[in-house]
């Protein structure tokens, strides 16, 4: 099964700007490569703060764009990790062997094909794996430019 | 650039209630158009926080919460990552989805009330990180990506 675990509590410093130091980045470097050779980790992405982010709102027909900063008590994510593991418990057991220090991690399992009921016709489900495959070249061909 | 999109939870995502034939069709159409586009890189739905977890952490200390996570709003029930040359084309992108799904007579359900918000993040680039990357590191982290790709390729194979 697969999980994505996300940083949900974005830290001052994450919202800054300001890049992990070497120290850390060393640490997580580590931790990635066992992540990689465990055959865990299918992706993982760091994102910017949120001042360089915008949200839609939809209300009715209306959509209103609201550029970042997003300053209210919301939890913002700083970065998440895709993980192919056996059960929550593994995903879990890997999250406590990370070099985080502070903040909060969230686990949340992801939607396969087969969770999905009777709506999923066999031509959606066609579509929708065919539409994955073509998604996947194209990250693969913008990561390779 | 590399973009987020942030699908926010709602009462019928976090009750396990599964999108109906007409949402998905709405779905299916507005990937198809962002596949074309070659805006689409990746895209996940996620189960509700029920069978989820959190790990906070505090020096060497780690807890465990369980979900679910009663603060709905703050959840999110999927994702996408872009391709696009800006914010704003993300931001257009984003404003069409409602149109898709109504296409194909969707309406949100009754007790759907309120709005609602995606949000969009850029993600960095590891070129962004060179400076704070010592040349070993930077060369292990671009080889880590390529091994993790294979690894996402094989799975989904």
């Amino acid at each position: 099964m697969r999980f994505m675990v996300l940083m949900v509590k974005a830290d001052k410093d994450s919202e800054a700007g300001v890049l992990p130091d070497q120290k850390f980045l060393t640490e997580m470097g580590k931790y990635n490569e066992e992540l990689v050779k465990a055959g865990v980790i299918l992706a993982g992405e760091r994102l910017h703060p949120s001042s360089k982010g915008a949200r839609v709102r939809f209300s009715g027909e209306k959509r209103t764009v609201i550029d970042g900063p997003f300053i209210e008590a919301k939890e913002l994510i700083a970065g998440f990790w895709l993980w192919q593991v056996k059960s929550k418990e593994e995903a879990i057991e890997w999250i406590k062997r990370s070099p985080f220090r502070e903040g909060e991690v969230e686990i949340r399992q992801v939607f396969e094909a087969e969770d999905f009921g009777r709506e999923l016709t066999p031509e959606f489900r066609e579509q929708m794996t065919e539409q994955e495959t073509r998604s996947r070249a194209q990250a693969s061909a913008k990561l390779k430019s | 650039m590399r973009v987020m999109v942030l699908m926010p939870a709602d009462k019928n995502s976090e009750a396990g209630v599964l999108p109906d034939e007409k949402l998905i069709a709405g779905m299916v159409k507005y990937n198809e158009d962002l596949v074309r586009a070659g805006v689409m890189l990746a895209g996940e739905g996620l189960q509700p926080s029920s069978k989820g977890a959190r790990v906070r952490f505090s020096g060497e200390e780690r807890s465990v919460i369980d979900g679910p996570f009663t603060e709905a709003k703050e959840l999110i029930a999927g994702y996408w990552l872009w391709q696009v040359k800006s914010l704003d084309e993300a931001i257009e992108w984003v404003k069409r989805l409602p149109d898709y799904l109504a296409r194909e007579g969707w309406t949100p359900p009754k007790d759907y009330e309120g709005d609602f918000e995606i949000e969009i993040r850029p993600v960095f680039e590891t070129t962004e990180f060179a400076a704070e990357l010592s040349p070993e590191l930077r060369e292990k982290v671009t080889e880590q990506e390529e091994r993790i790709r294979a690894q996402a390729a094989k799975v989904k194979s």
